[in-house]
């Protein structure tokens, strides 16, 4: 059995922010509160990595940042979904050219998926949701 | 004022400039800085804002921008020094508040600051490589730093037997910015706070001078999501002011619609986050959910949540249409029923007086000292508000509004302060729309097509306080200096007096109510003789705790 499947029930999310302009990070607890509602799920936002089934990076990863990334991601229980939450964090975004960015995150870490937007809307949040679970059941 | 200064000043000013009614720029010789300063923030009673390095590839330039916060007028000093061995004297020893600001040009420029034994790197990490400034002109544009293989991160060290360092940060599931504070605690008492930043520091003002000035607004958009329309609004006013223009009236009543919504959904969510660090996770859920309403406003007016992309240089890039008026009014007014919740819960709540009346205080000498602004300065007794009294290009002198200032300094007053604020901001929203019935739909842009050489500065209030943004264009394509200076910066800094002194239980909610834009402080840990105590999230439990206790004691 594929053995990610146990993750899709109800995902615990630990979210990492580096150098975003948080309003990302913004939309993701506000896809927690009323009007969306994820926590209905059972998603829920942990405060520590030992307990989450997903990895939630939002930002264009900083030199500082780039070294606590790495040491959460080891720190991690495996498996795990990384997910790149924005422009910011798929591809660098607007802050390309910083010189205070360390690498793209996909050159540190493996990355599940991509949620783009700047920022993504909390529709767009909830079906990259929808996505990453069915990738990691295997229907797609 | 003017003449009193001059003759205050007299032979120290080598010359003097008068961009326009409300700018001077002083050049004075760099012996003669500390005591230039000394009569301008003493004598003068100036609020020191911020100060601005510049590279002129012969020389380096750094402005000190004071602010006369009865008239609006700001006054900047200018010195000079060489490049071969770039110094200044510190003025820390007369403003606090020029901590950071030193330590910041210190690492970006080079430029060395005689009497200052804290120049510590403030934004860039440990393995940036020594004598390598990134926003001098001849460290190209797009260039960046190898990282080292190893690297690790590190607390500070020296630490006193008996004593524990809880560092706080720099990531949180809650917060949103990268702040890192380590608080210094004996027993249950914090005794001292050392407060590292940088985590994301993104060198957008060096991004800045490879924009075009019209891309520039998207830019700083991207500073902060909270604040994103109160950047470019600071920013566009810079241009504005260095063009010396005068946008069309339609164009200001819109400008000032989204920064008030701005301000209103910005307090929402401190409010909530607020709440949820008492103990309150309902208050959260509540006022994120009446956040909504206004961001629905928002996507209406501009098709985004967030990040606007409302302002331009000369105007707006987007009308709203006079048939929407109505409707958006009615949504607006819709969210008084939930302040009035809000209110009359803080007013009347034992339990939230309890946690907060009397904790974390900010006396108002130590608010002038360290040069705070917005909703950290007013509880403290400063009224300054900048819409008060210095945006030409908005329609804050065109209406009426109020500014709520209270005197004890303590987090239950930076709550009211907040709360009362944004009735404030409903009521200015509200006599705008009106008067956009009244004028033409349309005009709502100046075209620009050049901007010349110069300097100009523009200043706006946001949801946290005084944003300042400097520009300086050679006649190009790009500017050649842009500073931006966030009013987090200069309240965060704060908290070295007001959280120190307290409980431990009480340090969230303490660093929490100056709304630093959080942006993750995650990882907080206690060390205690290197054994970890505390997480931030156990430091929110205490502080959820310490609430249950007190309700239960209240009950009883
Ligand atoms: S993707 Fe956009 S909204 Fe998200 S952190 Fe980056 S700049 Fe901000």
């Amino acid at each position: 059995m594929n053995k990610l499947k146990i993750l899709t029930k109800s995902i615990w999310v630990f979210h990492f922010a580096s150098g975003p302009c948080n309003n990302c990070d913004i939309e993701i607890l506000d896809i927690l509160t009323p009007r969306f509602d994820v926590e209905r799920f059972g998603i829920k936002l942990v405060g520590s990595i030992k307990h989450a089934d997903c990895l939630l990076i939002t930002g264009m990863l900083t030199r500082k940042g780039v070294v606590r990334l790495k040491e959460i991601y080891e720190m991690a229980p495996k498996p795990i979904a990384v997910v790149c939450f924005g422009s910011c964090a798929s591809s660098q975004g607007i802050f390309k050219n910083s010189y205070n960015r360390a690498v793209p995150v996909d050159e540190v870490i493996p990355v599940s998926a991509y949620i783009p937007g700047c920022p993504p809307r909390p529709e767009a949040i909830i079906d990259g949701i929808v996505k990453v679970v069915k990738k990691l059941r295997g229907e797609i | 004022m003017k003449e009193k200064i001059k003759e205050r000043l007299r032979e120290r000013i080598v010359k003097w400039e008068e961009k326009s009614k409300r700018r001077f720029y002083i050049q004075i010789k760099k012996e003669d800085l500390k005591e230039v300063v000394k009569i301008l923030f003493r004598d003068f009673g100036f609020r020191f804002c911020t100060a601005t390095g510049v590279d002129n590839i012969k020389n380096f330039e750094v402005i000190y921008h004071f602010s006369d916060d009865r008239t609006g007028i700001l006054y900047n000093l200018r010195v000079f020094t060489d490049r071969e061995k770039p110094s200044l004297p510190t003025i820390t020893d007369i403003i606090k508040g020029a901590k950071w600001i030193e330590r910041e040009i210190h690492e970006l420029f080079g430029i060395g600051f005689e009497g200052n034994s804290d120049l510590r790197r403030l934004l860039l990490d440990e393995s940036w490589p020594e004598g390598v400034y990134p926003l001098r002109k001849d460290y190209e544009y797009g260039r960046r730093e190898e990282l080292p293989d190893s690297l690790t991160c590190s607390i500070s060290e020296g630490v006193k037997e008996g004593r524990t360092v809880i560092p706080i940060g720099p990531y949180h599931p809650l917060q949103e910015e990268p702040e890192f504070f380590e608080l210094e605690v004996f027993g249950e008492k914090v005794i001292g706070i050392n407060i590292n930043i940088g985590y994301n520091h993104r060198g957008i003002e060096k991004l800045s001078e490879g924009k075009h000035w019209d891309q520039v607004t998207f830019l700083v958009e991207r500073i902060c999501g909270i604040c994103s329309t109160s950047h470019p609004f600071a920013y566009v006013l810079a241009v504005e002011d260095l063009l010396n223009l005068e946008i069309p009236e339609r164009a200001k009543y819109i400008r000032s619609i989204i920064g008030e919504l701005e301000r209103i959904h910005s307090h929402l969510l401190w409010l909530g986050l607020a709440g949820h660090f008492l103990g309150y996770n309902t208050v959260w859920m509540w006022a994120w959910k009446t956040r909504e309403v206004i961001l629905d406003i928002c996507e209406q007016i501009s098709g985004n949540r967030n990040h606007y992309a409302m302002m331009k240089i000369g105007g707006v890039r987007r009308d709203i249409l006079n048939s929407e008026v109505d409707g958006i009014k009615s949504k607006l007014n819709s969210i008084i029923s939930a302040l009035n919740l809000f209110k009359k819960a803080v007013e009347d709540d034992p339990v939230i007086h309890a946690r907060t009346k009397n904790v974390g205080v900010l006396t108002k000498e130590e608010a002038i000292n360290y040069c705070v602004v917005g909703p950290t300065a007013r509880p403290s007794g400063i009224s300054t508000d900048i819409r008060k009294i210095d945006i030409k290009n908005s329609a804050y002198p065109l209406i009426e509004f109020d500014v709520p200032v209270l005197n004890n300094g303590d987090v239950y007053d930076k709550i009211v302060v907040r709360v009362l604020e944004m009735y404030e901001s409903v009521k200015i929203i509200n006599q705008c729309l009106d008067r956009l019935k009244d004028l033409k739909e349309g005009d709502i842009c100046e075209e620009v097509r050049e901007i010349p050489p110069g300097e100009g500065i523009g200043r706006y209030e946001a949801p946290r306080g005084e944003v300042f943004h400097y520009v300086r264009s050679d006649g190009g394509n790009t500017p050649t200096r842009h500073k931006i200076r966030a009013p987090s910066y200069m309240n965060v800094l704060s908290n070295e007096v007001s959280a120190v002194g307290g409980t431990v239980s009480d340090a969230a909610i303490t660093l929490a109510a100056v709304d630093p834009c959080y942006c993750c402080t995650e990882r907080i840990q206690a060390v205690e003789f290197n054994k970890v105590k505390y997480r931030w999230d156990d430091l929110i439990k205490l502080s959820q705790e310490k609430t249950k206790k007190i309700r239960k004691r209240l009950r009883e």
